[in-house]
């Protein structure tokens, strides 16, 4: 019974999601604390796993920009309502890393970036947003001052894609461990290399699983005590 | 046949040599500003200097047109926003940007009556008259405004402006019809200090942005009524993925059309006919900046052979493109443009 109530709300949370349906997802989400079931698994099983849907959709183009902000919304909207409940303990652990985003100086190309944020929030990351036109000091003291694991710069131009190259130096320069992920459409695996950042990913869905890559090598290097 | 000749001949459909090498949209150099010792980030707010660099790239290369302004931020600014001209940056061109946003999305925007008194439009009046003096006879000189909603984008937030496009089209369609007023007036100012044709640059609203749908009910409309209120010659622009969408900016109205390089030329010429002036396509960076004399030339023929009217890059010209390779683009042109 109890668990057929569960796959219901999930079910809801999801497809709330999805249909961008606020009152839908905020709906299952208080009916979920209600029946006392486990915040961290509405999150990930129920509105995180309807924004993977919403990915999916967008880079098929079936959703555009639009339709994913609104989707977002009522993520938020579910998020705000359990996140509350999660126990302490357990968000440290499901915690998958702290990342600092923006899009640099110059440029006020955020679309991309937005989008690429949004599937680091849904997959647990903790994230900074910097906003755009970011000056590339800010990234640095950003870094220092939260101790992210990961900062994620984007560019739409040629000419401020140049810019990234100096913020990686000097945060490599203050912090060597810190990973640095570079994306948006003049980017290339090549010209992240040359910068001497640690990743690059064509879209948002790519941008999610290379930090995972990145995240997960670093605790594992962590761990063997070589850092 | 001049410059001029050929580009107002080339729009309004006469019979003409052969295609003309030019585009609406930005053009300047970094050659160009080291000839008169400009700084880009000082241009934009000094008539002379902007008019002077302005004709450079004609003056160089022979490209045949001179375009102003060179950034997206004259109707916002004019509008009462706030711009960084990224005066402090010395090492790099950066593009000025809005600081902050001037309503909250959805918010009424008030249009000053005395709007072409506003922000830089008294001095792009100035700098037009100063290109038409020093070779508007011989070549053309273009001038450029923002469609509607890309205007939007630009005094309000755009993330915010893209959901009330969903939930609230009323209040949208209510903003935007204000802002046709803004762009229709501007360009009047622009044609009456003496451009000879105006580019409709609607960048906020391919379909790596919006869907399909949503440009025919809220940014067509809209469109259409900026276009019909501009004198001819009319271009209209639209940067980013066009496919979808292609045959809905035919329907506005304009005298050409233009797209960059994520449009696939061939199937565009299938769906909006031969009597359409296509322009665009050619990539500005990857090919103009990054690619060889070589690539360049291959480059035209290919746009050429795909069915464009006129050797235009799909967006502004990167400052920094190499000299030798804006040659090759105007001789390439020459070369494989003639017309019988
Ligand atoms: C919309 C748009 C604008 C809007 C921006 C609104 C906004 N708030 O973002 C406006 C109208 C303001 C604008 C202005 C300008 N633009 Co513009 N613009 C575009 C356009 C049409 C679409 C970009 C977009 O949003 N795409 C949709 C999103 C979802 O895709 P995306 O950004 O690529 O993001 C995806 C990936 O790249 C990746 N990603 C993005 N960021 C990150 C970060 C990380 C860490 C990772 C891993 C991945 C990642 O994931 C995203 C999701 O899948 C492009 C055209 C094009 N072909 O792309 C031109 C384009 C980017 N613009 C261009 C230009 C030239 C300009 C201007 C300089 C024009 C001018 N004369 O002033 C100004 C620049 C102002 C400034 N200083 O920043 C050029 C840049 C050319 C170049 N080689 O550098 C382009 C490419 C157009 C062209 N055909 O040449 N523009």
């Amino acid at each position: 019974m109890s668990e057929d109530k569960k796959k219901e709300l999930l079910e809801e949370l999801k497809e709330g999601v999805i249909n961008y349906d606020e009152e839908r997802v905020k709906k299952a989400a208080e009916e979920w604390i209600k029946n006392g079931f486990d915040a961290n698994e509405g999150i990930f099983e129920g509105l995180a796993a309807g924004m993977e849907v919403v990915g999916d959709l967008f880079e098929k183009n079936e959703y555009f920009v639009p339709e994913v902000l609104m989707c977002a919304d009522a993520l938020y909207a579910g998020l705000d309502i359990l996140r509350p409940h999660v126990k302490i303990d357990e968000s440290k652990e499901r915690l998958k890393g702290e990342v600092v985003i923006g899009t640099v100086e110059g440029d006020v190309h955020d679309i991309g970036k937005n989008i690429v944020k949004l599937m680091f929030e849904t997959a647990g990351f903790t994230v900074h947003d910097l906003g755009k036109d970011v000056p590339l000091e800010k990234f640095v003291e950003e870094q220092m001052r939260t101790d992210s694991d990961i900062v994620a710069l984007s560019a739409m131009m040629t000419t401020t894609m140049v810019g990234m190259k100096k913020v990686v130096e000097k945060i490599k320069e203050k912090n060597p461990n810190v990973l640095i992920l570079l994306g948006g459409a003049p980017l290339s695996e090549d010209i992240a290399k040359k910068y001497g950042a640690d990743g690059y990913a064509p879209d948002a869905s790519n941008a999610l699983s290379e930090a995972l890559r990145m995240v997960s090598t670093l605790r594992e290097m962590k761990k063997k005590g070589e850092i | 046949m001049t410059p001029k000749e050929r580009v107002l001949g080339l729009l309004k459909k006469e019979k003409i040599d052969r295609v003309p090498c030019f585009s609406g949209m930005g053009n300047v150099t970094v050659e160009g500003m080291k000839k008169y010792n400009i700084k880009f980030a000082e241009v934009h707010k000094n008539a002379e200097d902007m008019a002077k660099l302005a004709a450079s790239t004609y003056k160089l290369y022979g490209y045949e047109c001179a375009v102003v302004p060179f950034d997206l931020c004259l109707e916002a600014e004019a509008l009462g926003s706030e711009i960084n001209w990224y005066a402090h940056v010395e090492d790099n061109i950066l593009y000025p940007t809005i600081k902050t946003k001037l309503v909250k999305a959805g918010d009424e925007v008030n249009i000053p009556d005395d709007l072409e008194e506003r922000g830089r439009l008294p001095m792009i009046k100035e700098v037009i008259g100063l290109l038409k003096d020093d070779i508007g006879d011989e070549v053309p000189i273009g001038s450029y405004v923002l469609g509607p909603f890309t205007l939007a984008g630009q005094i309000m937030d755009l993330n915010e402006l893209l959901k009330i496009s969903f939930k609230r089209p009323d209040d949208v369609n209510r903003i935007l019809t204000g802002l046709v007023d803004v762009a229709t007036r501007v360009a009047k100012l622009e044609k009456e200090a003496g451009a000879d044709y105006i580019t409709i640059r609607e960048m906020g609203a391919p379909s790596d942005v919006i869907s399909p749908r949503m440009f025919k009910t809220l940014v067509q409309p809209h469109l259409i009524k900026t276009i019909e209120g501009i004198e001819a010659p009319r271009i209209l622009h639209i940067c980013g993925n066009t496919n979808p969408i292609v045959e809905l900016m035919n329907e506005c109205g304009a005298d050409a059309i233009s797209v960059d390089q994520k449009n696939d030329l061939v199937q565009t010429r299938q769906k909006i006919g031969d009597d359409t002036i296509l322009l665009g396509n050619l990539d500005p960076y990857n090919v103009l900046v990054q690619g060889t004399v070589q690539d360049v030339e291959n480059a035209v023929k290919d746009v050429i052979e795909k069915g464009v009217n006129g050797i235009w890059p799909g967006c502004d010209i990167w400052p920094d493109v190499p000299p030798e390779n804006m040659k090759a683009l105007v001789e390439a042109t020459e070369k494989y443009g003639k017309l019988s």
